[in-house]
């Protein structure tokens, strides 16, 4: 298992749009994925439960994945996230 | 008959008798004359300004409508001066003329019809009506259309255009539509005509309302499961495009990318929807045709999500 920490940048935080990109990246890796937010850990392949985390701006989230590509999993989905998903 | 409207390439002056004599009230003055040609217009012409000379620009390839103006101008004339002005429009390969308002075609444009084998016809409407609905008819004739591989089907009244390749499973799919009292249009060929801002599907004449189920081969639907699973004509409000699993990785996961696609410059929208084994095409084609007339209702599913789950994390003040 290989997780990270990463915090939300961008000032609309996982809204519809960002969490469709987390779990398209997602999806793309044959690890099991998952990211908690507050104690909260929800499937990283579910569009509804990466909404549900419903992580504003500011939010740390933990990145967890195990499987064959765990570690590059976490990294490109940490380096999406703290990109701000190209928003402001 | 599926169509009621013949190809362009098929309306002849005939036909043209044949389809609308009866709402147009035609009578021919010359018998058969003129009734192998072709009508290459959907519009018409009122050939007063070139019955006085001036034939530049005169518009022969259209049907003429001689109206109360036109007879009246010919009437006022010698007969020297009606066949005079006459052959100002009969040097040109005129094909169908048309007296409105009950009026008598003078003995000159009978003749001069005949002679040059123009259809002239005789009609008791009055002129305008009378090119409203010949119009009106020929447009939707000379409407631009286009055959698309794919099936028609009434969805709670949505048309839903089902595409995707050979075998992926279209007419299966529809089939599972029928049975839960929805209604087919076309299957494998649909023939869609652009008709105003709209796209009109029908099917094959000769298909008729047949499916191809592999396995099974052909099955006729209305047999089956009766005249209400079968529909002449719809709308076509959306097409489901219908992809393999495989080759669609990246497919929409929110619903809030609304795409479309274009027929005849019509633009609709557009579902992509992943086929997988085991996956009931017939349920999610019924959900795409209710999102259909929810959004069509300015209700945006995902975007009110979206919007609700922004507010909640701005209210909790992270």
């Amino acid at each position: 298992m290989f997780q990270q920490n990463v915090t939300v940048p961008n000032r609309l935080g996982v809204h519809a749009r960002p969490a469709a990109l987390i779990v398209k990246k997602a999806s793309a890796f044959k690890s099991e994925i998952g990211i908690a937010a507050g104690g909260e850990e929800v499937n990283g392949k579910s569009i509804m439960g990466v909404m549900t985390l419903a992580a504003g701006q500011g939010t740390e989230l933990l990145v967890t994945a195990s499987g064959p590509d765990e570690q590059r999993a976490v990294e490109e989905l940490c380096a999406l996230i703290g990109s701000g998903f190209g928003e402001d | 008959m599926r169509d009621r409207y013949p190809e362009p390439g098929e309306m002849t002056v005939r036909k043209l008798v044949e389809l609308l004599g009866g709402r147009l009230l035609l009578s021919s003055s010359t018998g058969e004359d003129g009734y192998s040609r072709a009508v290459t217009s959907p519009d018409i012409n009122r050939p007063g300004l070139a019955l006085t000379g001036y034939t530049h620009r005169f518009l022969y390839d259209r049907i003429q409508i001689f109206g109360e103006t036109e007879i009246t101008f010919l009437t006022s004339l010698d007969t020297e001066g009606r066949t005079r002005a006459l052959a100002n429009i009969f040097q040109f390969p005129v094909y169908c003329s048309v007296v409105t308002k009950g009026l008598e075609p003078p003995a000159e444009l009978a003749a001069a019809a005949h002679d040059r084998d123009c259809a002239l016809f005789r009609s008791p409407r009055d002129t305008t009506p009378l090119i409203h609905d010949l119009t009106g008819y020929l447009s939707e004739v000379f409407a631009p259309r286009k055959s698309v591989h794919g099936t028609l089907v009434d969805v709670f009244g949505v048309g839903l255009l089902v595409t995707g390749r050979s075998a992926i499973g279209k007419s299966e799919a529809v089939l599972g539509l029928v049975e839960r009292g929805h209604r087919l249009v076309a299957d494998d060929i649909v023939r869609i005509r652009r008709t105003g801002d709209l796209l009109l599907g029908t099917g094959d004449t000769l298909m008729g309302y047949h499916m191809e189920i592999r396995g099974l081969g052909m099955v006729n639907v209305p047999a089956l499961y009766g005249i209400r699973s079968i529909k002449d004509r719809q709308q076509v409000d959306m097409e489901v495009r219908l992809v393999d699993w495989s080759q669609r990785p990246d497919f929409d996961r929110t619903g809030l990318d609304k795409t479309t696609t274009t027929y005849l410059g019509i633009k609709i929208p557009q579902v992509v929807l992943p086929v997988l084994p085991g996956r009931n095409l017939a349920l999610l084609l019924e959900v795409a045709a209710m999102n259909f007339l929810l959004t069509s209702r300015g209700v945006d599913v995902p975007a009110a999500l979206d919007k609700r789950l922004i507010e909640r994390m701005q209210d909790s003040g992270v």
